[in-house]
């Protein structure tokens, strides 16, 4: 079967100052390749500064690679860098659902700028996907007039979700997105995601330091240190058995 | 000998809506050398408590309790002035964000050198100095800080989270304090450096006999470590008692579910499958049921959760609930659920 993403050899440096006004190169990603099939998860484990979250950004976009490919469904959708389309197929959650809201609209303008922008639907189709969306993560039709602070944790959780899953995205890259909440909303939230993995087949890229939710959720580990892959493989066998002392570092904790 | 006895101690918010419990009726007691354990989501009022012990929060806040001991002496009773004498020399607090908490606009030597007692230090004013010099070093090496000439002439935003959190430990311990009240002091952080955190709080727990409550909304890091474990739901204590008994055999719904929602702690659940989760939300402080607060999420509410429960203390665990977990076990072939 043809995976849905792969990533190959991708890479990315920052120019940080030096001594004097000279500029230094700082590799944060070299060489990442991995595979993602339809409705499988991979979780990508590493401490602060492993390039976890840059990860996510050039997946979803949000920043460009110096080098590698990302290809989706066999296309090429990221070369060298140069992004071949605005990508709707790959979306971001990021870690604090209240922040990432825009306070001043209500959760349905919210919604309806995404489509406006991404589609060419009509007002009453943008309706009628608002609504499915919501009722999708399991709020109700009503909440679309509705602003961000009368919601609570999780349920702007479900929101930031409903704003991912609106353009109907076959991955799905969480960015620490369960690590903020209480235990029972997590619980909720990580039931409310495998119901729609095995609903839809979306695909997850699960980027936490919850060693119990990656052991519960993924089934592909990998283990990135300063921007390297580490280790990578099947969760269950990587957390049986693993070969370098970093995983066993990160594990053990 | 006790430590810190509380007793019904309540919190309340005085709104234009009205009064507001925050907390209802809560008591905690912790012996010297324990490690005590307050759990709850977020709302439940962990943080407020451990401010009301220290004594800062602010006036709009009623604070009332039947008892406060802290050794013996009754700290509600004392004038602000004496509270804050004992409680400056006896209890320290780390708090939750410890890059916000520390100072931006002073160095780090200067702010640990504020927090070291006067009275250990000996000599003219300008032996002062350097005495106070090697005593920061000191505590950043105790708190695990290898590299000190570099921490000491830098400004918190200069370091990492991590870090922080370690200068604050170090800044809380320089009056080598007999309770150390930790505030959710791991929520910033990441699992190495959380680790690392925790290994310093029970080694301090371990040689120095410092008595440690910590405040946590994650139940899996604090099963290996704390002697007592309080559980907290919407300012209403529901169970408290020895950690291993409480993760063997919860009492209350409510921490059975908190424990069935941990994967590692849920024997038997398939990979990728359902976890077990309370429906619904935690509710607002404005818009609490009567009652037992989990009353509307209960799997197993009855018509008496209307009525708020007792605490009820058996072999030094104790819960409330009028139906608790553990009489479901033993009366299976009963209908009715007996109170003992």
């Amino acid at each position: 079967m043809q995976p849905i993403l792969k990533v190959q050899a991708l890479s990315k440096t920052f120019k940080i100052r030096d001594r004097f006004f000279l500029r230094k190169k700082f590799k944060v990603l070299e060489d990442i390749s991995f595979c993602l099939s339809k409705g499988e998860t991979i979780a990508i484990i590493g401490e602060t500064g492993s390039g976890k979250s840059t990860l996510a950004k050039i997946l979803a976009g949000a920043e460009v690679s110096q080098k590698g490919q990302i290809l989706l469904e066999g296309k090429v959708i990221e070369d060298d860098g140069k992004r071949k389309t605005s990508c709707r197929d790959i979306r971001l959650i990021f870690q604090d659902a209240s922040k990432s809201l825009n306070p001043g609209i209500t959760i349905g303008k919210t919604l309806n700028e995404i489509l406006l922008m991404n589609t060419h639907y009509d007002a009453a189709q943008r309706q009628e996907s608002i609504k499915n969306n919501l009722l999708k993560v399991g709020l109700l039709a009503e909440h679309q007039d509705y602003y961000p602070h009368m919601f609570s944790g999780g349920q702007l959780q479900r929101i930031a979700l409903a704003r991912a899953l609106i353009l109907e995205p076959k991955v799905l890259v969480l960015d620490e997105a369960l690590s903020s909440l209480d235990p029972s909303v997590r619980a909720q939230t990580v039931n409310l995601l495998l119901k729609l993995q095995q609903e839809t087949g979306l695909s997850y890229v699960l980027i936490t330091h919850h060693l119990s939710l990656v052991k519960h959720m993924s089934d592909q580990t990998l283990v990135l240190d300063q921007g390297k892959v580490i280790e990578a493989g099947k969760t269950q066998a990587l957390f049986i058995k693993h070969k370098s002392k970093i995983t066993q570092r990160l594990l053990n904790c | 000998m006790q430590l810190l006895d509380i007793r019904n101690l309540t919190i309340e918010l005085e709104t234009p809506d009205g009064i507001i419990r925050a907390v209802d009726k809560v008591s905690l007691s912790l012996k010297e050398g324990e490690v005590h354990a307050l759990v709850g989501e977020s709302g439940s009022g962990k943080s407020l408590i451990a401010k009301a012990i220290v004594g800062v929060l602010n006036s709009r806040w009623h604070i009332t309790a039947d008892r406060m001991h802290w050794q013996g002496i009754d700290l509600m009773r004392l004038s602000p002035e004496k509270r804050r004498k004992i409680i400056g020399q006896e209890i320290a607090m780390i708090y939750q964000d410890p890059s916000s908490c520390l100072d931006p606009t002073a160095k780090i030597a200067d702010q640990i050198a504020e927090s070291i007692p006067k009275k250990n230090l000996k000599g003219y004013f300008w032996q002062k100095k350097k005495q106070k010099k090697e005593r920061s070093i000191a505590l950043l090496h105790k708190v695990g800080i290898r590299d000190h000439t570099k921490i000491l002439h830098s400004y918190p935003h200069e370091l990492s989270d991590g870090i922080c959190q370690k200068v604050m430990i170090a800044m809380a311990i320089a009056r080598s304090p007999k309770l150390l009240i930790a505030d959710e002091p791991t929520t910033a952080l990441e699992s190495t450096t959380q680790a690392q955190v925790f290994r310093l709080l029970k080694s301090l727990n371990l040689l120095k006999n410092m008595s440690i409550l910590m405040i946590s909304h994650e139940l899996e890091e604090l099963s290996s470590w704390t002697h007592g474990l309080h559980v907290l739901y919407c300012g209403q204590m529901v169970e408290a008692g020895p950690t291993k008994k409480i993760y063997k055999s919860p009492y209350h719904p409510y921490t059975s579910a908190l424990l069935k929602s941990l994967p590692d702690y849920n024997k038997g659940l398939k990979h990728k499958h359902e976890i077990y989760a309370l429906k619904g939300t935690i509710p607002t402080l404005q818009h609490l049921p009567i009652g037992c607060r989990l009353g509307p999420r209960c799997p197993q509410a009855q018509r008496d959760c209307v009525k708020t429960p007792k605490l009820n203390t058996q072999h030094e665990r104790s819960y409330a609930c009028h139906f608790p977990l553990i009489n479901i076990e033993t009366n299976k072939g009963n209908s009715k659920c007996s109170p003992f």
